[in-house]
């Protein structure tokens, strides 16, 4: 008889959102090789699966990631020497952190509770927000005497500006989520019990925008983080040809000059 | 013409020809090689024709060689098939050549459109040289174009990982001119044809030629060609055209004489 595989990461679609929850509420939602493989499998079936409009991630329970297992890290479980840590990190977290940043369809994190190292590097890639006010936002690197790492060291810079992010690098001390709202990491408090509904009704906003126009919208933005403004407008100018040229947009005008909502 | 394994469109003064091997990622074989040089020999030809496109169309340039073609062949049945040998016609081609690449340009995919004159690439486009892997080494060109455009270092990287480089590292290195969404890739390249088509041919030709010298002679004497080629020109009408179409304020219409 097979044993059965513990689930760290459950994944839902309903109705065009596709619900990423990490699943360990007892561990605060720590990711560890297990939960690595499981996030990473759904991360890529997300982007595959044309069903899924829209992704959400979030956590089960109380956190909604503390990061890495640091049991794990040092009684074994695939991590063992400093080599190891470099290879997950390159091998296993960077592939699924890109693709959450470059997916052709609007990733959303749902953050239930703390983001703490790692799981704030998920919390970050993500393309929007939402968080409860309990959903600080920690990078513990430098408590246990790491540097930062998963992307949070381009992150959030862009994100809450240097100053803010060597705070939080240097300090190891949590930026609250009124915080983190105020300087627009966090796009938007809602109470805790109101967050999954804030959230559905955000991504049911989404899924009914032209589709092609969203992906194309974060193409430009991902394409303009690493070049020149004038690089950055030459895209921009191509890729709305292409999108000009687009039943989308063809409906979307129509739409707009028979003054009725558009058909998408 | 009838081509199994490529479309030529001639739009005049441009053609694009397409590799058409969807099924296998456009991969090279001897049949689609013949026929793609072939193309190139009769657009030279065509006089109608001033700047040509080519590409593997919306998905992919061209993910290498026929690998299940060569797997157990020897070095004389590979020598005697002198597959490597037909690029000659990319070299004698003497018009712009601009490759669009989409998607993978692996392998000799890769070195078709090191081959070109200008390369726009769509943001998909990965180019590499994973021959490493298979216990070769690239065949045609790719260790010579890469060292002479990327410089020795990043070359070597590309060589020796087999790994490819995203559109965006390939712009960084110089190895491509332009990096557009894939979906406009084709396009842009076609319009950067119609720009060149506008051009004086004869002295494109020229240009052409002397920027290639710069990667085959010694300064001095790629120095010394240029200047006669530029003297050479001249003697050609669209130099007159050229000129005094300059100094009426007009736009110059040329011949090719």
């Amino acid at each position: 008889m097979a044993t059965e595989v513990e689930q760290h990461v459950n994944v839902e679609v309903e109705g065009g959102i596709g619900w990423i929850r990490l699943n360990r509420p007892e561990k605060m939602n720590a990711i560890g090789a297990l939960t690595r493989k499981q996030l990473g499998d759904a991360i890529k079936q997300a982007e595959r699966d044309e069903a899924i409009r829209v992704v959400v991630l979030t956590g089960s329970g109380r956190a909604f990631s503390s990061g890495a297992d640091v049991t794990e890290m040092v009684s074994g479980g695939g991590m063992r020497t400093p080599e190891d840590v470099g290879n997950v990190l390159r091998t296993e977290y960077m592939p699924m952190l890109m693709r959450l940043r470059t997916m052709p369809k609007p990733v959303i994190a749902a953050m239930n509770g703390p983001a703490a190292g790692i799981g704030a590097s998920y919390a970050l890639a993500c393309d929007i927000r939402i968080g409860t006010p309990e959903a600080y936002i920690l990078e513990a690197f430098v408590n246990i005497g790491l540097a930062p790492d998963g992307g949070v060291s381009w992150l959030l810079p862009r994100l809450a500006g240097t100053g803010v992010a060597y705070e939080m690098f240097f300090s190891g001390k949590p930026l609250s989520a009124a915080d983190a709202h105020r300087l627009g990491v966090i796009n938007r408090i809602v109470p805790a019990e109101r967050l999954e509904e804030e959230v559905r009704d955000l991504a049911n906003h989404l899924i009914s925008q032209p589709r092609q126009a969203l992906a194309g919208a974060k193409r430009a933005v991902n394409h303009a983080l690493t070049s020149s403004y004038e690089d950055a407008m030459e895209f921009e100018s191509y890729l709305q040809e292409a999108q000009a040229g687009s039943a989308e947009f063809a409906e979307g005008v129509q739409a707009f000059l028979a003054r009725r909502a558009s058909k998408k | 013409m009838g081509y199994e394994n490529i479309l030529v469109d001639i739009a005049a003064p441009i053609a694009v020809v397409t590799l058409n091997r969807p099924k296998v990622l456009n991969a090279l074989s001897p049949e689609l090689i013949r026929e793609m040089t072939t193309a190139l020999g009769e657009l030279d030809a065509d006089d109608s024709v001033r700047a040509v496109v080519l590409t593997g169309g919306p998905k992919v340039f061209a993910a290498g060689a026929d690998i299940g073609d060569m797997a157990d062949r020897g070095p004389v049945e590979q020598l005697r098939r002198d597959q490597t040998g037909r690029w000659a016609a990319f070299a004698a081609f003497s018009k712009p050549l601009i490759a669009a690449v989409n998607g993978y340009a692996l392998g000799g995919g890769c070195e078709v459109a090191l081959m070109c004159d200008l390369i726009v690439a769509g943001d998909s486009a990965r180019l590499g040289q994973p021959e490493i892997n298979l216990g070769i080494i690239p065949g045609a060109g790719g260790t010579q174009r890469w060292p002479r455009t990327a410089g020795k270092y990043a070359a070597m990287e590309v060589m020796l990982t087999g790994a490819p480089v995203t559109a965006e590292r390939a712009y960084e290195l110089g190895i491509v001119n332009k990096v557009v969404p894939s979906e406009m890739t084709i396009e842009v390249a076609r319009r950067m044809a119609r720009q060149l088509a506008e051009k004086p041919p004869l002295a494109l030709r020229m240009a052409k030629e002397a920027v290639l010298k710069a990667f085959e002679a010694p300064l001095s004497d790629g120095l010394a060609s240029e200047r006669k080629s530029f003297y050479f020109l001249f003697a050609s009408d669209d130099q007159k055209e050229g000129m005094h179409a300059f100094l009426e304020k007009r736009k110059g219409v040329f011949k090719g004489r």
